[in-house]
């Protein structure tokens, strides 16, 4: 019977011998292909509850697969993989893994939202899609994106002191990305605002990064902020089935 | 109009028509087969009614008292009518007791039958007892004993609602949609998570047919209040692994099979043409359309009249019908006799 859907045959359910004799009868190489079975034997329930508990996800229970997000989607139109309504399907009927084939471009969502506007459920797809590539990072299976690290680096600075001192928040940013700081473009911005910025200003800017000066009785703001996040990050790995943060970021 | 109006059936459709015609002073005989009335909600012991969430036994069981305590309305349980003769404002009714009534009209509101499963033998009704139907589960809510496995009596943490089951299917010769069910399925899926809310309802479809107003307080409520989900797969079988029920089949969405475990599988009963229809359409010498139900004149004009002048019809007994409709039918039934009646002799325009 020919195969219709040769796309439903992937190259790991391919199962082949390369030396192989069945009664007597050489069967290796091509002879002995055969191709796993794709039943899906069970959904797990968890899947869509744990993406509901990330910021974005919460509607994701109202999908009725009608495709609007897909056919709106800015990046669907460059990248046919990229496809919301199918991983909400999947989300929805806990297949994971089946959606981590796709962890590699679920990040490549530009957060356009056509999509919000187009869905008729108002399923907010495009907080789905940032819901489930912050789960993805939460569960290990993708790296904490650049744009996390920098939020991660910014964010940190802020709680720790109320104040974002550009400096050391580059510097950080840059460290963590294992970017160079005497990359080229970057030594001639500095050269370029060493040159025209105000002296009174540099010098302010100087002692802003040898001192990290707080804001003033930060300390109580500092405590109340930390304690928010804690309690965040404690009900997310809770939802999500992590065990506890080893050590609470501060 | 001394002779009274024969409505032939006590469900919804006949109680509102009986109801309706004695309001107007018209004297009534209301027979129903069964030795009460009420008819399908009553008998098959409906819970919850769409839309209105009474209990059937509440919303029908006021018709029926309203219907039967009438004066004008003589209630004949238990009885048929074995032959029917004479012509309109005029007819002679013999009843299974051997009386025979001379009746001005008749209302045939004779209903439906329930699907019976077993004609789909692969989706294991009668084979696996936690196979169980629509019917079913309304009367374990209705009894108030809740939805338990039949085989052992334990609170399901699965079920399975398995659409257009005895609807839209060639196979079994029942070409056409029954209407209720995805609604009913919805409502009941709605009342499982409900009552159990520890337990997870996947209702498998074809398409929703959820009409009219039903789509947002049925198909979207279950949904987005109660998290019941919806997969697209028409059900190749169910299996039993011996603990418990296996459902497979192809989920289209995702172009893969699946053969997924369920704790109970619920099938969404179709509506057939009343089985007695052959008998009744001889005895009342209606014709039948082509699946078997009564057959309706065309409702321009009026509405509810049958083949025969004299004699009509309203409610499931022609095709699949909400009891709501059934009973608007009822009444636009129990009016067409009346105008009949004052007016016999109808003119034709040349």
């Amino acid at each position: 019977m020919p195969i219709h859907e040769q796309s439903l045959i992937r190259p790991e359910n391919l199962v082949r011998q390369d030396k192989l004799t069945i009664d007597g009868v050489d069967v290796s190489g091509d002879w002995s292909t055969f191709i796993e079975t794709r039943v899906v034997t069970d959904y797990n329930e968890a899947m869509q509850d744990e993406i509901a508990a990330l910021p974005g996800g919460e509607y994701i229970h109202r999908c009725w697969q009608c495709g609007s997000c897909t056919n709106s989607c800015t990046v669907n139109a460059i990248n046919p993989d990229f496809n919301p309504r199918y991983w909400i399907y999947l989300i929805r009927l806990g297949m994971e893994e089946e959606l981590l084939r796709d962890k590699d471009i679920i990040w490549q969502c530009v957060s356009c939202n056509k999509c919000t506007y187009a869905c008729p459920r108002d399923v907010v797809p495009e907080g789905v899609m940032k819901a489930t590539a912050h789960w993805l990072e939460l569960k290990g299976h993708t790296r904490p994106s650049t744009a996390t690290v920098f939020d991660e680096v910014f964010s940190d600075q802020v709680f720790a002191t109320g104040r974002i001192e550009e400096g050391r928040l580059m510097r950080g940013f840059f460290a963590r990305t294992g970017q160079s700081l005497t990359q080229e473009w970057l030594v001639g911005m500095i050269r370029g605002l060493v040159s025209r910025l105000p002296v009174g200003l540099l010098m302010r800017l100087g002692l802003a990064a040898v001192l990290h000066p707080r804001t003033g009785g930060w300390g109580r703001t500092r405590q109340a902020i930390a304690d928010y996040v804690a309690e965040q990050d404690a009900s997310r790995r809770t939802a999500l089935h992590l065990p506890p943060a080893p050590e609470a970021r501060r | 109009m001394s002779h009274p109006v024969l409505v032939l059936g006590g469900g919804p459709a006949g109680l509102s028509a009986a109801h309706a015609l004695a309001s107007a002073g018209q004297k009534v005989l209301l027979v129903d087969k069964a030795d009460r009335l009420g008819g399908a909600p009553i008998l098959s012991g409906y819970a919850r009614l769409v839309p209105s969430g009474e209990w059937a036994k509440d919303a029908i069981g006021g018709m029926v008292d309203r219907a039967a305590q009438h004066p004008l309305v003589e209630v004949k349980a238990g009885c048929t009518v074995t032959q029917f003769s004479g012509t309109p404002g005029d007819f002679v009714a013999v009843l299974s007791s051997g009386e025979r009534r001379p009746v001005a009209a008749a209302i045939l509101c004779t209903g439906f039958t329930h699907f019976d499963s077993v004609n789909k033998p692969e989706w294991g009704f009668g084979t696996y007892p936690d196979v169980v139907t629509t019917t079913q589960v309304e009367q374990m809510m209705s009894s108030g004993k809740g939805v338990r496995c039949p085989s052992d009596g334990r609170v399901p943490e699965r079920v399975a609602i398995l659409l257009c089951v005895g609807s839209r299917d060639r196979q079994i010769g029942r070409e056409w949609c029954s209407k209720i069910c995805c609604t009913v399925s919805a409502n009941i899926a709605m009342e499982i998570r409900e009552e159990l809310p520890k337990c997870s309802v996947y209702i498998y479809y074809m398409d929703i047919r959820t009409f009219g107003l039903y789509e947002g307080a049925y198909y979207w409520e279950s949904q987005e209040k109660h998290r019941v989900k919806y997969i697209k797969a028409r059900i190749a079988e169910v299996t039993s692994n011996g603990q418990r029920l296996i459902v497979k089949g192809e989920d289209t969405l995702v172009k893969r099979p699946i053969t997924i475990p369920f704790d109970m599988v619920v099938h969404a009963i179709g509506m057939d043409p009343n089985v007695d229809n052959l008998m009744i359409a001889s005895t009342f010498g209606v014709k039948l359309e082509k699946y078997g139900h009564v057959q309706k004149a065309p409702s321009y004009s009026a509405m509810g009249g049958t083949s025969r002048p004299g004699v009509f019809v309203a409610g499931a007994a022609t095709g699949p019908e909400t009891i709501d409709d059934s009973i608007a039918q009822g009444q636009s039934a129990a009016m067409a006799a009346i105008a009949s009646l004052k007016a016999p002799v109808a003119v034709a325009a040349e």
